[in-house]
């Protein structure tokens, strides 16, 4: 299996360095640049494929980085922000990036973040029918051609808004997704900008699947950006 | 204000109704409603001229015209004279107090502010000095007698520096939290509604990040519970609380996360079976003054992580108060010596305080009462 190649867009050396340790011993290729100019330069030039920005750069606003490169390119973008700016994240998403990792981060962490945006990135470009495979997580099957969601032996009944959003999360697994992007997607694009109604519905779906809706096993909450859903588990 | 007394008079007056008391009365309103709205006396004695001579020039027998020798006149003019000195005299004091009462707040507050500041640099100082010294030491210790050192000294060093390291990360999050809270604006935060169990949720994601062995048991309604709040906040305050909860309880037992909805609040409580918070500490529990001393565990003070707690509760118009509760972790009543009774995870000896309990509210808002 060929390496995948990782850019690190980050101009702090050391956490540069942690994570190239980290991402070489795992069998990634990895790419650094200390500023977002190399950055773009090694993106036009070795085409990686992911790229990990940190958003406060010393010669560019890594924000204009994601607009530039989402013009010509789908190739995940993992951003690294501190935790405190929610808003930062959102705006990061909205313009494109796949998802964010919050500053200071683990090694685990770290890995688990490359792997979901590869993952889903790979389904777009080739095309291959992983739909079809249900989702699974712990005791969590979702069949996706079944529309059929068990726990353990039991199946949950959902409403068709509770399903459309558990399938709509569980295809982008172990990815954060902001509550716009899945108002738009089990809503339509028309949708009221008030995301009360989709909490709602997240806060029945954690009364079927979780036993402990405080402590939640299957969807993951990140409070001011969207949801995230446990990564699937067949891979 | 007169003004429109006239004009009001002038419509009773037009309408037939020639009773001069009626006009008095509103005359009367009018003075009150000046002396309220205005500063000092001036305002309202020529306010009570113009009343007297208004009435007796509009409104009185004979019509448009003054006549000063009414029965009675000097009676109404004494009168009308005496409230608004009256009203004039209580309102102006009236607003002195509650202005001296307004500064004397904000002074207060000022002092408080002053305080955590004070303490934050306190700890700041203080605090984040011993687990630099530490992480340093450990550091060059490790680079400089690599060699020497066994695979276990090493890992230890090492274990050391990660420890350290996150113990700093939980002070640098504190104190930015601080920088959420607005002094100088009408909203102290700023508050978005937000379901309460994703906040719980992901306070205790975080919080089990860095303490895997935590065992938390959370007891909430099941409704669909959502009120306004800053929930990076809220979340602080959570992982504070349950933090403390764990390491200083003296206990490795679960945690009780209690969320009561109430009409106009929403209440969490955080209860652990431990060995409670010593009678002499209770009452200064929020200050964040904690001398070494009193450390009886060797762990690192509770530090600023209270007094942070108070600060943002007390923005979000919420309360928190601390105690030592008399409960066992089955929620019966701790008889003190029944230990065999007891569930296993209970340390042991007969205890007087089944352990410390901490409350905070959270006010509902006209919106949270609505998405109810």
């Amino acid at each position: 299996m060929p390496k995948f190649s990782v850019l690190i867009i980050e101009d702090e050396k050391n956490i540069q360095t942690f994570m190239s340790k980290v991402l070489k011993r795992h069998d990634y290729r990895v790419l650094c640049a200390d500023n977002g100019e190399q950055g773009l330069e090694i993106i036009r030039s070795q085409c990686p494929d992911i790229i990990l920005l940190d958003l406060g750069l010393p010669d560019m606003d890594g924000s204009a980085i994601i607009t530039d490169i989402r013009t010509w390119t789908s190739t995940p973008v993992i951003v690294i922000s501190a935790r405190t700016a929610e808003q930062e994240k959102v705006a990061a998403l909205d313009m494109g990036a796949d998802d964010y990792i919050t500053k200071p981060f683990g090694t685990s962490e770290l890995l688990a973040r490359i792997r979901a945006s590869l993952r889903h990135s790979n389904r777009l470009n080739t095309d291959s029918p992983l739909y079809i495979r249900p989702y699974r997580h712990g005791e969590m099957t979702l069949d996706f051609s079944r529309r059929l969601l068990t726990i353990g032996t039991e199946p949950i009944h959902l409403t068709p808004i509770e399903y459309k959003i558990v399938a709509y999360l569980a295809q982008n697994s172990g990815k954060v997704i902001t509550y716009a992007s899945i108002l738009s997607s089990v809503w339509g694009p028309y949708a009221d900008d008030d995301n009360k109604i989709l909490r709602v519905n997240m806060a029945n779906i954690r009364r079927k699947i979780e036993k402990d809706p405080a402590q939640p096993k299957y969807i993951f909450t990140e409070v001011g950006v969207g949801y995230r859903m446990a990564e699937d588990e067949e891979e | 204000m007169l003004a429109a007394a006239t004009g009001i008079s002038f419509g009773f007056f037009l309408l037939g109704n020639k009773n001069v008391a009626n006009i008095t009365v509103i005359y009367i309103l009018a003075l009150i409603l000046t002396a309220w709205r205005t500063d000092g006396y001036l305002y309202g004695f020529i306010s009570a001229l113009f009343c007297v001579i208004a009435v007796n020039y509009f409104f009185s027998y004979p019509y448009f015209k003054f006549n000063f020798f009414l029965d009675g006149y000097p009676v109404t003019f004494i009168g009308m004279l005496a409230i608004t000195v009256i009203t004039s005299t209580t309102t102006t004091a009236l607003k002195r107090q509650r202005r001296t009462v307004a500064e004397r707040e904000k002074a207060l507050a000022e002092a408080d502010r002053e305080k955590l500041r004070a303490n934050l640099l306190r700890a700041v100082s203080h605090d984040l000095r011993t687990p630099l010294t530490s992480i340093i030491g450990s550091s060059s210790s490790f680079l400089e007698n690599y060699t020497e050192l066994t695979d276990e000294e090493r890992t230890e060093l090492i274990s050391n520096i990660k420890e350290d390291s996150q113990w700093l990360l939980n002070m640098v999050e504190n104190l930015l939290t601080v920088t959420r809270i607005n002094d100088t604006s009408a909203d102290k935060v700023k508050k978005s509604p937000e379901v309460v169990e994703e906040v719980v949720s992901e306070a205790i994601q975080r919080l089990k990040k860095r303490l895997p062995d935590i065992q938390i048991r959370v007891n909430m309604p099941n409704d669909f519970l959502m009120i306004s709040m800053d929930p990076t906040l809220i979340e602080q305050v959570l992982i504070n609380l349950l933090e403390n909860a764990f390491v200083h309880s003296g206990t490795a037992g679960p945690i009780d996360l209690i969320i009561c909805n109430a009409s106009d609040q929403v209440i969490f409580t955080v209860r652990d079976y431990g060995v409670g918070i010593s009678e002499k500490r209770l009452p200064y529990i929020f200050e964040g003054q904690q001398t070494s001393s009193e450390n009886a565990d060797g762990h690192k003070g509770i530090g600023i992580g209270l007094s942070i707690c108070k600060t943002i509760i007390q923005a979000h118009g919420g309360q928190i108060t601390a105690r030592n509760h008399s409960l066992n972790p089955d929620g019966s009543p701790h008889s003190g010596n029944s230990a065999e009774s007891l569930k296993a995870y209970v340390t042991s000896a007969p205890r007087s305080p089944g352990g410390a309990e901490f409350t905070f509210t959270l006010p509902k808002e006209k919106e949270d009462m609505k998405n109810a």
